[in-house]
């Protein structure tokens, strides 16, 4: 295969584009599906103090690499979950990535929090991935807004949201059909969130990491059950086989046409919420879930 | 042939049949958009041929956790 726009020999074939690309032209290609993803859903300025979510998964890796790259004022934020096996290397990954790329980097380590995933493996009942994913959102939130950045960065890919999708619509779960997207606006006690890598790929952020030389963890969490989403990934993997570009049109197409309507119907029966009186998170419960599970971890 | 499969590193060992890197891949039962193919530190399309002296490594993309 030739490259689609220079003719050289192609490294990156892309049957979803119909198209193939040597290094050079392949990050151009990246960078361009990031700045029609930051423009057609205005995601981020120039002006903005963002911070990245870094796991030192390939995805946080790479997005933070091309938001630098593209001039932005970028911090790095690696929450350390204290998990046995994982979070050694996930660290170290993120910290010399951010060393080699000159990217500013801030660690938060959860088990100052009280909150070391192991231990709330132990005392809450609840699958751990979803308090893991809980505490992190929470810490994401609170640190962007107790430092002054303006909008929130994650490197969830076109493969996250479209799987997200899927199960979304299995479940025809309005709430969260209502606000699935890219962009999330700041709101009381939320700060802008913004996923500028939802229109590449899994495949496409993996090539982009190779051909920068980014190195990015592959230890799987222990406690991954690679449950729903990696199921789901693969049935929409062969989709994509049999159909090329399927993925990122049903994303696009519910964006653009299907959103809107469970906006409303959401409108009309959302919950409310209110701020946490320990920590002011929103939440539409007494105390929000983050001051329950430190009440739990608490008692002895 | 040499094939060694990542994260594990595990080694297979082909023989004379598998003469393209998707014929590789469908042998390990991988879509070409599941996995990197690395030979000599360059990134091989589907369509590029293979040899019997290479060492071809494979990363599979999915991530997990
Ligand atoms: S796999 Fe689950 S427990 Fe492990 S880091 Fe991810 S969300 Fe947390
Ligand atoms: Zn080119
Ligand atoms: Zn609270």
């Amino acid at each position: 295969m030739k490259c689609r726009r220079c003719k050289k020999q192609a490294v990156v074939a892309l049957p979803g584009h119909n198209t193939a690309f040597c290094a050079e032209c392949y990050l151009l290609f990246f960078k361009r599906q990031v700045e029609k993803a930051i423009k057609d859903h205005k995601l981020l300025t120039q002006k903005d103090k963002i911070l990245v979510a870094i796991s030192g998964g390939k995805d946080s890796l790479a997005l933070a690499w091309q938001l630098a790259n593209l001039g932005y004022d970028v911090t790095g934020l690696h929450i350390d979950l204290a998990i046995p096996g994982s979070s050694e290397q996930a660290r170290e990954l993120t910290t010399s990535f951010c060393k080699n790329f000159n990217i500013e980097l801030k660690i938060l380590e959860i088990k100052n929090e009280g909150l070391a995933i192991p231990e709330v493996k132990k005392r809450i009942r609840r699958p751990i991935c979803s308090v893991c994913g809980q505490i992190k959102r929470y810490f994401f939130n609170k640190f962007a807004l107790d430092h002054g950045f303006t909008v929130l960065a994650t490197g969830h890919n076109l493969d996250d949201e479209v799987a997200r999708l899927f199960s979304n619509t299995l479940r025809w779960d309005t709430a969260h059909l209502s606000d699935q997207g890219p962009l999330l606006p700041a709101e009381n006690g939320f700060v802008r969130k913004v996923k500028p890598l939802y229109r590449l790929t899994e495949f496409e952020t993996a090539n982009l990491c190779y051909l920068v030389g980014i190195e990015y963890g592959f230890a799987p969490c222990p406690y991954s059950t690679g449950a729903s989403f990696t199921y789901y990934k693969r049935l929409l993997e062969e989709l994509e086989f049999k159909q090329p570009g399927r993925k990122l049109q049903f994303y696009e197409g519910f964006l653009n046409r299907g959103q809107k309507g469970f906006k409303l119907l959401e409108q009309k029966q959302g919950q409310e919420l209110t701020p946490c009186p320990e920590c002011g998170y929103p939440t539409s419960e007494e105390l929000c879930g983050i001051c329950r599970i430190k009440k739990v971890m608490e008692k002895i | 042939m040499k094939v060694f499969i990542e994260p594990e590193n595990k080694e297979i060992k082909l023989t004379g049949k598998t003469k393209t890197v998707l014929g590789l891949l469908n042998k390990l039962n991988l879509r070409p958009t599941q996995a990197l193919v690395i030979r000599n530190g360059q990134l091989l399309t589907p369509d590029r041929r293979l040899y019997p002296d290479d060492n071809i490594i494979i990363r599979p993309v999915i991530s997990r956790g």
